[in-house]
């Protein structure tokens, strides 16, 4: 006998009632709260701390250790004039000077070495730029006379010649200076001696607004901006991870039953992500300070393991507050981004192993970004760059790059922002209807139908 | 005060899980919430709780659709039993209080005379991976009930215990009935619902097939018990040569047998005599709940089920 009492056939659901409205707090804070505390105390949290700042550390040793490979190798810089008397002038100079710096003695010396810089004459000013960025030459040094006599230089800085190289060519223009001023003026003349202007410039890399930067900026910067996006990329990824393991696990122990019934999806999601999102901004700060310690202590280390002239340039004052503000806004927006796409993705499968399925697609999206911000960093600002630096899921890359070595437009800055906010609303409705409908599922993993059933009408 | 369900209806897919499910569990009281695995009880339960949307249909606490009921208005103890293994018994049960609203020092004592009771304050500190299947369970009872909520509702709260257990377990429901909880309490255990539930409800296949008073449902069959206790030989060989009679239980000191419709009790007591069997004890009894069941849904509890496994469709999981 169906249904005795106390109707026997369905009737739509009625709506005259005011739904429950679960407010985010305090139970997103008590999940938040006992997320952040099972991390930090567990043995794997102290253990990746510690590789991860190995890491970091490697990688901010890089350009040393990259110095260090090349001492052995010779580079080639190109001297630009018409002059040939002022090209061999020029010549002998920075022979002295650079080599003479790096190898006391120098070729000169006879140590059978050979010597780390060799000079050729160009008369051709036009296609120079061209030639360094392809590694023809690794600098040149363009020489024109003015009217009144007076030497002016431009230095076209190859993406391997150190800044403190760069600074060595100029005080040798000074020299090529005077030496020419000498020259010209041993028959008695009075002209007087004028400064030359020198200007350093990258032969690749940033332009900002058409400005070429100085090379011993950028190297800065772009030391920095690896430093960055290398971090920014793993911890989006290994913190993402840790949010789909978390909600995996849930469900995996069955303790999701009893969440779920104890708090709403958007209770229980928010909370993971702020929760585990604080433990990585912990282990972030851990792995950060040494990694910033050994960019300080570089030049130094560079000293004792190069000698004299081993400066690697690098220069920290380019990491400015509102760089470090821009970064540590970019990192919290892009994980909570990331981290709600996890969160859904964690909720469809039920075991640790099938959660290895999922990384791989999962982190492609981050690959790509981390792929074009690390082309930015050495190739240019192009049109596929500034583009995709607004795109939420790759702006916490690319646009922290632009930031980091080039200049860029406040409002492309906000706009980028605001982009990534808009997303993280979107993303973070659908990632908890995604959610709810998840938890509940065990067995075969869903396919895209069910999913996009669950966004369109969710469970609860 | 009750909790009514009307018309409930679910599916996932194909599958319907819930097909117009009504039934009402009176206020105060234990109600028996029976059913094959996969007729419909622990979906009921999570409509309930506000898990899952019900495609039609409504459920009402006091009048009130359960939609806009706070949280800590339901306590749930899952049929899939789950804790952090890694966290202290204590900390847990103070996380899930304090999701329900329960200020730590007012759960973290609750939690300690919970444990008291069940005669293992020793808990408090141990990870929840170190206890045995059956003490996990146990403090996942707490959980559903630390937050001291109006109705619980209680899936397969039995399955895995040890006859201590079951008792100290039994006694705490019916406390909390007796301070005026009403509890709905889902099992395959007929005997545990004849001892503990003033009221049933059996549901197959999302629908409900009986539903009331104890009393009332065992009355929704026209057969008979009798239990008989002779001396001499229990096997009874008299009595296979009767029609319309079966050995339902059959026992050393006393065996239940079952009429069927139109088979009259004195015809027993006649066979035996006639037989020479010296009766001790011939009592007309109310039938057994499980025999209620099994006229109702055709089969013993049991013998259907449909669990979900790896290679089941991809769907939330239906009981």
């Amino acid at each position: 006998m169906p249904n005795p009492s106390p109707a026997s056939a369905p009737q739509p659901a009625p709506e005259s009632f005011s739904p429950r409205h679960d407010a985010l707090l305090p139970n997103a804070w008590l999940v938040a709260r006992r997320e952040f505390g099972e991390r930090v105390r567990s043995r794997l949290f102290v253990v990746s701390t510690l590789l991860l700042g190995f890491l970091a550390v490697s990688v901010a040793l890089t350009p040393l250790l990259v110095r260090v490979v090349d001492r052995g190798t010779t580079s080639t810089i190109a001297v630009v004039t018409t002059d040939d008397a002022l090209a061999g002038r020029t010549i002998s100079i920075l022979d002295g000077i650079l080599n003479g710096a790096t190898s006391p003695g120098g070729a000169a010396a006879g140590s059978g070495a050979p010597p780390a810089y060799a000079f050729v004459h160009e008369t051709d000013s036009t296609a120079i730029t061209a030639a360094v960025a392809s590694g023809r030459f690794d600098g040149a040094l363009e020489e024109q006379r003015a009217s009144d006599g007076r030497l002016d230089f431009r230095f076209v800085s190859g993406p391997s010649f150190g800044a403190d190289r760069a600074q060595l060519v100029t005080v040798g223009a000074l020299a090529v200076a005077i030496l020419d001023w000498t020259a010209t003026n041993n028959q008695g003349a009075t002209a007087p001696f004028l400064m030359p202007s020198v200007d350093v410039v990258a032969a690749t890399g940033p332009t900002a607004g058409g400005q070429p930067i100085g090379a011993a900026e950028f190297s800065s910067r772009r030391v920095v901006g690896v430093v960055f996006v290398v971090l920014i990329f793993i911890t989006l990824v290994i913190y993402g991870m840790w949010v789909a393991a978390g909600v995996v696990a849930e469900k995996s122990s069955r303790v999701m039953e009893l969440l779920i019934s104890a708090a709403s999806p958007a209770q229980l999601v928010v909370g993971k992500v702020v929760g585990i999102g604080l433990a990585g901004l912990v282990q972030y700060v851990g792995i950060l300070v040494p990694a910033l310690v050994t960019l300080l202590l570089e030049d130094r280390i560079a000293g004792a393991v190069l000698g004299a002239g081993g400066s690697l340039g690098v220069d920290l004052s380019v990491v400015t507050p509102a760089l470090l503000a821009a970064y540590g806004g970019f990192w919290i927006l892009g994980f909570v981004l990331y981290s709600l796409v996890y969160a859904a993705a964690g909720s469809l499968v039920s075991r640790a192993e099938d959660l290895q399925v999922l990384a791989l697609p999962l982190s492609l999206v981050a690959i790509v970004g981390y792929l074009l911000a690390v082309g930015a960093l050495s190739g240019g600002i192009s049109t596929l760059t500034r583009v995709s630096s607004l795109v939420p899921f790759w702006s916490p890359f690319i646009m922290l790059t632009r930031l980091t070595v080039g200049q860029v437009e406040p409002l492309e800055v906000a706009a980028a922002y605001a982009f990534l906010v808009s997303a993280i609303a979107l993303v973070g409705v659908l990632a908890v209807r995604v959610y709810s409908a998840g938890v509940l599922l065990y067995g075969q993993r869903p396919g895209l139908r069910a999913i996009v059933g669950a966004v369109v009408r969710p469970p609860v | 005060m009750s909790l009514v369900v009307d018309g409930l209806t679910k599916r996932f897919g194909r599958v319907s899980a819930l097909d117009g499910l009504s039934m009402e569990a009176p206020g105060g009281q234990v109600m028996g919430f029976l059913g094959s695995n996969g007729a419909g009880k622990t979906t009921t339960m999570r409509v309930a709780l506000g898990v899952l949307r019900a495609d039609a249909g409504t459920i009402r606490w006091n009048g009130l659709d359960h939609r806009s009921l706070p949280r800590p208005t339901w306590g749930y103890l899952p049929e899939e039993r789950g804790l952090y293994p890694k966290m202290r018994v204590l900390d847990q049960l103070v996380f899930f209080a304090g999701l329900q609203g329960v200020p730590a020092d007012v759960a973290t004592r609750r939690v300690r005379e919970w444990l008291l009771r069940f005669r293992v304050p020793e808990f408090a500190d141990r990870r929840a991976e170190e206890l045995s299947k059956g003490n996990q369970q146990k403090v996942q009872f707490l959980a559903a009930v630390l937050h001291e909520p109006r109705v619980l509702l209680l899936d397969e709260p039995f399955t895995g215990l040890d006859p201590v257990n079951i008792v100290l377990l039994r006694e705490a429901i019916l406390e909390l009935r007796d301070e005026g909880r009403t509890v709905i309490l889902s099992t395959h255990q007929m005997e545990t619902v004849e001892a503990m539930c003033e009221s049933v409800t059996i549901v197959d296949r999302g629908r409900a097939m009986a539903s009331g008073s104890l009393h009332e449902v065992k009355r929704r069959t026209t057969r008979r018990l009798i239990r008989l206790a002779v001396e001499g030989d229990h096997r009874l060989p008299w009595l296979r040569e009767l029609a319309g009679v079966r050995i339902l239980r059959p026992g050393i000191e006393q065996s239940e047998i079952e009429l069927e419709p139109g088979v009259e009790p004195e015809r027993i007591l006649a066979a035996a005599l006639a037989a020479g069997a010296r009766v001790t004890r011939f009592e007309l009894a109310e039938p057994s709940l499980e025999q209620v069941f099994i006229d109702l849904v055709g089969h013993p509890t049991e013998l259907e089920a449909t669990p979900l496994s790896p290679a089941a469709p991809a769907t939330a999981a239906v009981a």
